[in-house]
């Protein structure tokens, strides 16, 4: 009996470091910035005031609703191109599969300042390809801005595919063969199957990953503040310049925000789950 | 008036020809069985009449239509998989409507009422596949491919992943919704005695070829070759050179010789009087004995070769290993290859 005890403390000890960092690095921060978001601007006086401040601020609303779409947009763009990139990438060969992953691998790692900067190079107002098609004479990026909303999702996609890919990839292993057999041989076609089974086994990997990459929109700051600074309304852009900003400097407030920030994104996922369990009710 | 054409199919993949010109006909309701070791084509020939896979030349027929360059779904042919293929994010009902569903017919719930009753699965409609045995989620894939009454039931391996008692019980299930409902049935198992329980005919199958056809009691007790008479029978087989040495005689024709192993006798030495009229007598000693249950099986030593005898298991005499006896050989029952 002592020797399992003795073995049961070493392992916890072993976990130790782990625990010290998910206490000071995750749990730590969210009691301090809940905490942090009911006190007044002076940081003594107890209160939802903040809450009450950015409800009834037109501009901290604007800025909300600004990150809600863009990371909807860019979330259920990014999932539905990568539902079919990653069937297309099951059609290779093992070879090809494996190099095709091993960009996106990569690619999914592209992002915030070097991502906005490249962006930048590519299709600013001066970027390469912007002077060399107006050289040419196409006059395709005439109306395209890349410091706008339409460039700002632009790149928010190009970094959600990547990562969509790789997330959504492996389910399709799950999916077998012989149910599109079945399928065909009980008067099935190829959509009918997708639509009854194909895409319902995959549910729950689709779901999952639209949660991430709404969390992952929701929370991007370095790409968006790469691109456009401050000159776009969002809640991530809000929330740093309100804790890190020489101007206006309001912890409590960027506070109060951070707390809604990941209110809407367990929000989301909520919401996911419950709409899962209603398309699949053998997982209950 | 045959039901069921296949007429010179082949098929080979880059080098390798997997079907070689095999041509078959069935009844109407017949249950015909493709018995043979893996590899040997029967699943490939099975999954071409389905239209999952295509064939190279030859015709596939079933009742007068050529369906040959069809596609699955227009083939009307059910098949029920190894692997089950049950599509797991619906229930038993819905796995079994869905062909109805596709095909739009009417009174989709009272059809697949009737064909849970017949599968015995009554009370397990809202249930999912995995929470179902291997044994049930084998009769919902049956129901889900009768109940769209297809011409013909195709059944790949349907057995193979269940243990040997609930395999029993399904085969003999099989066999009675298969007579119940008439249905002509074509069936893949590279089990003998699968093969031996269910059909009314069967169809040995290597290399690509039928090499024997007829009704079980005609493929094991009259084997056409070597490969059938050791794959369907566990056969004794000896060159004919060697079997003229083994019982003197030198006027013997043939290539080989096959005798089953429950047709031989063992007397003790020294016993009884031998028969030598209808047997010829070999001289040999008890290297081995083993039991399958209900078969005690001797390998008996002789000068020249070995055999295989196989006795009932009765309560009666057992001969003890190193013991001397002698081997009654049938002369009628020694099969010329």
């Amino acid at each position: 009996m002592r020797k399992i005890k003795k073995q049961k403390i070493y392992l916890l000890a072993l976990l130790l470091p782990f625990i010290t960092f998910v206490i000071g690095f995750e749990i730590g921060p969210l009691v301090a910035m809940i905490k942090n978001s009911f006190y007044a601007d002076d940081g003594i006086q107890v209160t939802i005031n903040q809450y009450i401040t950015i409800f009834k601020s037109k501009f901290y609303l604007q800025a909300i609703q600004n990150s809600l779409v863009i990371s909807l947009f860019s979330a259920v763009t990014s999932v539905i191109i990568a539902v079919i990139a990653a069937y297309s990438l099951t059609k290779f060969s093992q070879k090809i599969q494996n190099r095709l992953l091993m960009i996106t691998n990569m690619t999914s790692n592209f992002e915030g300042i070097p991502l906005s900067f490249s962006y930048i190079i590519l299709l600013g107002n001066n970027g390469l390809f912007t002077l060399l098609f107006s050289k040419i004479g196409w006059d395709v990026f005439a109306d395209f801005n890349l410091y706008s909303w339409t460039g700002l999702i632009l790149v928010y996609i190009y970094f959600q595919i990547p990562l969509a890919v790789m997330l959504i990839y492996p389910s399709y292993q799950g999916i077998k063969k012989q149910w599109k057999e079945a399928s065909s041989l009980l008067g099935g076609s190829t959509s009918s199957f997708w639509l009854h089974i194909g895409i319902p086994v995959l549910l729950p990997s689709i779901v999952g990953t639209f949660s991430i990459l709404f969390a992952n929109a929701m929370g991007a700051y370095a790409t968006a503040y790469a691109l456009v600074g401050s000159n776009y309304n969002l809640l991530s852009l809000q929330i740093a310049s309100l804790v890190a900003s020489d101007v206006a400097l309001k912890p409590q407030l960027g506070s109060a925000m951070g707390v809604l920030l990941a209110a809407t994104m367990i929000g989301a996922m909520w919401f996911n789950e419950r709409m899962m369990r209603r398309i699949r009710r053998d997982l209950r | 008036m045959s039901y069921v054409t296949i007429d010179q199919v082949t098929k080979g993949y880059e080098n390798q020809v997997v079907l070689n010109n095999i041509s078959i006909t069935l009844k109407k309701g017949e249950f015909a069985t493709l018995l043979g070791q893996s590899g040997c084509g029967k699943s490939t020939l099975l999954r071409s009449i389905a239209g999952l896979e295509g064939v190279d030349a030859g015709r596939i027929l079933i009742d007068g239509i050529d369906i040959t360059n069809l596609s699955p779904r227009q083939r009307e042919v059910g098949m029920v998989f190894q692997s089950y293929a049950l599509f797991p994010n619906m229930s038993v009902f819905d796995n079994i409507a869905y062909g109805l569903k596709m095909k739009k017919v009417k009174n989709i719930k009272s059809r697949v009422k009737k064909i849970i009753e017949m599968v015995d699965l009554i009370g397990k409609e809202e249930s999912y596949p995995h929470q179902l045995s291997g044994g049930q989620q084998q009769r919902v894939a049956l129901a889900r491919a009768l109940v769209m009454e297809p011409k013909v039931l195709l059944l790949d391996e349907p057995l193979s992943a269940l243990d040997a008692k609930i395999r029993k019980s399904l085969q003999k299930e099989l066999k009675r919704i298969q007579k119940e409902l008439d249905i002509t049935t074509i069936f893949v198992t590279h089990d003998q005695e699968e093969a031996m329980t269910m059909s009314d005919r069967i169809f040995v199958m290597n290399n690509g070829q039928v090499v024997q056809s007829g009704s079980p009691s005609e493929v094991y007790t009259s084997p056409v070759n070597t490969f059938v008479a050791k794959f369907i029978g566990n056969y004794n087989v000896y060159d004919m050179e060697v079997f003229r040495k083994i019982v003197r005689n030198r006027e013997l024709k043939g290539t080989e010789v096959a005798i089953r192993p429950e047709v031989l006798q063992l007397v003790s030495v020294g016993e009884d009087s031998l028969d030598l009229q209808e047997n010829w007598g070999i001289k040999g000693f008890i290297k081995d004995v083993s039991m399958t249950g209900n078969v005690l099986r001797y390998e008996v030593e002789t000068e020249e070769s070995a055999f295989h005898v196989d006795y009932l298991h009765h309560r009666g005499k057992m001969f003890e290993q190193g013991a001397l006896v002698h081997i009654l050989v049938p002369k009628k029952e020694c099969i010329i290859l």
